[in-house]
């Protein structure tokens, strides 16, 4: 079955969904579900940068190099192994064979939710009475109603000298591509994605060297938490130079001011993860006069645009640039779409850094919640309280913090650092949805043994 | 020595007041002849200044107390000065004391009108002094509903004292309570303490999960499905309180109707071009207005028809020889109708003045109170003809048998005999009085001799 119609018989869709990442492919599929007429447009592969450059490829090699690691570091729980090696092409490999398997996975999504997927770049013609149209390859399709999930691509700031480094400068993308371990990486941007990337090399024996502008790294999350995270990893051996500006890159040196002096160093590769820029051009987005804000598409609660029956999703809103925030997004679309008022939720949207130990938070951090003047109080715990964290982490170390609200004792933030914080997370992200107070989660029965009691330690702490 | 400052009387009926706005509070410098704080009768307010210079060294009462009158409401004095045996325990001249609403009701006072007069006001006897029993709503209204409705509505930060019950003498029964809740949103926990304690209220569907409603969408006004949010709940002036007691009461406990006649306005019109003139040039000391002539001719008509000079009383009529002509008063704090005592004795330039006068007070607020009440005045006269009403329906000021409407002037076609018709300026007079005293034919006939008096007025001016 297939919507494309050449003649002048144009067929109406319900919905026109632009990208098909996170917020396009997940919208799509509960638009479908829902029985509406859906048509996506993806230009690369589905699943977006998420699926083939960002989340999946990354947490497969972090997860080799984790396994590696543990190999290699068996002897700590009894486990000898001699010749102890990992192949780079190999891990490469897999993360090929992983993101395939995934996207396939989409692709059988779509089809099982009636969703009619057109490979290629679609642009958008204009708004007219029956709705939006969109061309591509030639055709014309006609929505009532567009979906725009673009993304987002990495940004590369005009540090002088930058372009001319030809294949030394790698974004998340290129650096998923390398063909051969680099004996040393230079890091410019200490964020979640360099420091996962960080992780990943520094594992492998890369010589990893950071370089963030800001006065600490993984700006935004917990500030306790990054300093015990980059001190982890100075103690294996990344250099951290903080409150770095870079001033010039040549060849594969990295020209930074740090305290008013100049450092240079070098690296095979030089890794580029400053930040990532909402894609709003090349797909005719200017026929429809849509509001910009702050270099993205500007959307309100319900994810609409200024112009009737167009709505934004995902990175290219340019607010959260995290996969389950765009599909979250997507679905508050659908929901509003099909009939089910809905809204979109900032404050209990879960960050994790899937370095070794992970990190993970939700909602108010120390720093945030005393920026916005929130009375609060703290409670913190090492996650050596929880038996099982114990077991399974020998000579590791890591910290549960939660901060409710001084008054009600309502919760309101909660970071960790440890393993597996990322998969424990979702617990407090449900508490901060639903408002629940420390009596409420003291009656929750957590399971014995886990880590995810620590959680529970930290509330009976108050 | 200390100065006391008691609550002053303000005529004959008043027994209370309300304190309207404490201008001075315990430990503030007041200069004499600073206002320490204004209080309200039942029609007018005051302002009571400070008789010395000082600091005041005790205050007893609080905005919106009703206090008896002659009861100590300050102590003003030099810092640090004994003011004891100041305090109203024991006072000679009234054995009670009363405060607002947050006392209790022991043996309401027979003494005062108001028992009738304003409900919402509590006044008691305090025989037990030492030990006020204080009360809240809620816990008389508790007593009322089921132990287990009690339970249910506390968890559920239901306020039980807006319920009315469904069990036997109206009763609140614990189906009642979960009636509400199945009409209410959902709220979190962390709203239903703040429900509970902070009385916000939960409005429409909520910016949680599925729409539960979350602490942040608790408003302390429910936002009305029609209106919005763009009104404000104004607690009502004791003025106003009693104005509409009284308004709704003429309604609900008389006989009213209304007829409306016209005058030929001609003559009254010269007359007010003459007085003017005559006003302007100095000739005339008082400004003769239509509305004073209107009421000259009125008290002319009513000693025609004593029947209508009168107050109804139910199994009697009061028919009065004097007429005491009460003047309907616009003012900022409300209508008030004050009174010109023995308005048959005075000239037209005598009844200007007086009139004048008690409308002067009236808007400033320093009227006699008991040329307010409503049985010191036969027979009202409201005007509404500077306004361009042509026609309405005043209500009679109770125990009064009747009150005239006076509207605008506007021309109307006359048969002025021998063919000729011309367009004449005609006052227009409603005139409502009670059907059970007076019958239609009096009535008409005495609105008719209204009408004759103003055609053929005779003024003395000079």
């Amino acid at each position: 079955m297939t919507y494309v119609v050449k003649n002048n018989k144009m067929e109406i869709h319900d919905l026109i969904i632009i990208g098909g990442g996170p917020a396009g492919y997940v919208a799509a599929e509960r638009a479908g579900h829902k029985g509406l007429k859906v048509l996506l447009f993806e230009k690369k592969s589905m699943g977006g940068v998420c699926l083939n450059e960002g989340c999946i490829p990354t947490k497969t090699l972090l997860y080799s190099a984790k396994t590696y690691e543990n190999a290699l570091h068996g002897d700590k729980y009894g486990v000898f192994g001699d010749n102890i090696r990992f192949d780079f092409s190999k891990m490469m490999a897999r993360k090929n064979k992983v993101v395939r398997k995934l996207v396939a996975g989409v692709e059988g999504k779509m089809k099982m939710n009636h969703v009619t997927v057109i490979k290629g770049e679609a642009m958008i013609v204009g708004r007219g009475k029956e709705g939006v149209e969109v061309s591509c390859e030639g055709n014309s399709y006609k929505s009532k109603n567009l979906l725009i999930c673009t993304g987002s691509e990495a940004f590369i700031p005009p540090i002088p000298g930058i372009s001319d480094s030809g294949d030394i400068i790698l974004t998340n993308r290129e650096i998923l591509d390398l063909k051969e371990q680099p004996s040393s990486l230079v890091i410019i941007g200490g964020g979640v994605i360099g420091m996962e990337f960080a992780s990943f090399f520094n594992s492998l024996g890369t010589k990893v060297t950071v370089v963030e502008m800001l006065p600490e790294i993984l700006g935004g999350l917990d500030l306790e938490i990054s300093a015990m995270l980059r001190d982890h990893y100075a103690k294996k051996g990344i250099e951290f130079n903080l409150n770095a500006k870079v001033v010039k890159v040549e060849g594969n040196k990295v020209i930074f001011e740090k305290e008013g002096k100049t450092e240079t160093i070098e690296g095979d590769k030089i890794l580029v993860s400053v930040g990532r820029r909402a894609v709003t051009a090349g797909f005719g987005l200017e026929n429809l006069n849509v509001e910009l804000f702050r270099g993205g598409i500007k959307v309100d609660e319900k994810m609409r645009t200024n112009v009737p029956g167009v709505f934004a999703a995902g990175d290219v809103t340019g607010f959260s640039l995290l996969a389950h925030t765009a599909s979250r997004e997507g679905e508050v679309v659908v929901n509003n779409l099909t009939g089910r008022n809905d809204i979109m939720r900032y404050n209990a949207i879960p960050g994790v850094v899937y370095t070794n130990p992970e990190v993970a938070g939700v909602g108010e951090t120390e720093e945030s919640a005393r920026a916005k003047g929130i009375k609060f109080r703290i409670a913190k715990l090492p996650m050596a309280y929880a038996g099982r964290f114990v077991a399974e982490n020998e000579g590791g170390s890591g910290i549960c913090k939660v901060l409710v609200g001084e008054k009600y004792g309502e919760v309101i933030g909660v970071h960790m650092l440890g393993n597996p914080c990322s998969e424990m997370i979702y617990g407090a992200c449900m508490a901060i949805e639903q408002e629940m107070t420390i009596e409420q989660l003291q009656e929750v029965v957590f399971p014995h043994p886990t880590i995810s009691e620590i959680l529970k330690e930290t509330i009976f702490s108050f | 020595m200390a100065t006391v400052v008691i609550l002053p009387k303000q005529g004959q009926s008043v027994e209370s007041c309300i304190i309207t706005e404490i201008k001075k509070k315990k430990g503030d410098v007041v200069k004499k002849g600073d206002v320490l704080f204004a209080y309200e009768t039942d029609k007018a307010s005051f302002e009571e200044e400070s008789p010395v210079d000082g600091i005041v060294l005790e205050s007893f009462y609080n905005e919106g107390d009703e206090v008896e009158v002659l009861l100590n409401m300050m102590v003003i004095g030099e810092p640090g000065e004994d003011y004891s045996g100041s305090e109203n325990i024991g006072t000679e001249n009234k054995g009670a004391d009363i405060t607002g609403a947050d006392a209790s009701t022991i043996e309401p006072t027979k003494s005062t009108k108001s028992t009738e007069s304003s409900p919402i006001i509590q006044q008691f006897n305090l025989s037990e002094k030492e030990t006020p029993i204080y009360r809240d709503d809620s816990t008389i209204q508790q007593s009322f509903s089921s132990p287990r409705a009690k339970v249910l509505a506390k968890k559920e930060a239901i306020n039980i004292t807006q319920l009315s019950g469904s069990g036997p003498k109206g009763r609140i029964i614990e189906k009642d309570i979960k009636a509400v809740l199945e009409n209410r949103p959902k709220l979190t926990s962390l709203a239903k303490k703040i429900v509970a304690e902070e009385g916000l209220q939960a409005q429409g569907a909520g910016s949680g999960l599925a729409g539960t409603t979350k602490s942040t969408d608790l408003v302390a006004t429910p936002m009305n499905a029609t209106y919005g949010v763009d009104y404000e709940d104004k607690k009502l002036s004791n003025m106003r309180k009693l104005i509409a007691k009284a308004m709704h009461a003429s309604l609900q406990n008389s006989a009213q109707l209304t007829h409306h006649l016209g005058a030929d306005a001609r003559r009254m019109l010269e007359l007010r071009k003459t007085a003017k003139n005559a006003f302007e040039s100095g000739k005339l000391s008082t400004n003769i207005t239509l509305n004073d002539m209107v009421c000259f001719a009125v008290i002319k008509a009513l000693k025609k028809f004593p029947n209508v000079n009168s107050h109804f009383l139910g199994d009697s009529m009061r028919l009065f020889n004097k007429v005491h002509l009460g003047l309907a008063v616009d003012t900022e704090r409300g209508l008030m109708v004050p009174a010109v005592r023995n308005a048959d004795d005075l000239s037209i330039t005598g009844l200007a003045n007086q009139l004048k006068e008690v409308a002067g007070s009236c808007k400033k607020g320093a009227i006699a109170p008991e040329l307010l009440a409503a049985d010191s005045a036969t027979f009202t006269v409201s005007n509404l003809g500077n306004y361009g009403v042509e026609m309405f329906t005043p209500v009679i000021n109770l125990p009064q048998s009747a009150i005239l409407g006076v509207n605008t002037i506007v021309p109307r076609p006359k048969d002025l005999g021998e063919g000729v018709y011309a367009f004449v300026p005609y006052i227009g007079l409603s005139l409502t009085y009670d059907h059970r005293a007076l019958d239609g034919g009096e009535a008409t006939r005495f609105l008719k001799q209204i009408a004759i008096e103003i055609e053929t007025l005779e003024l003395d001016l000079f």
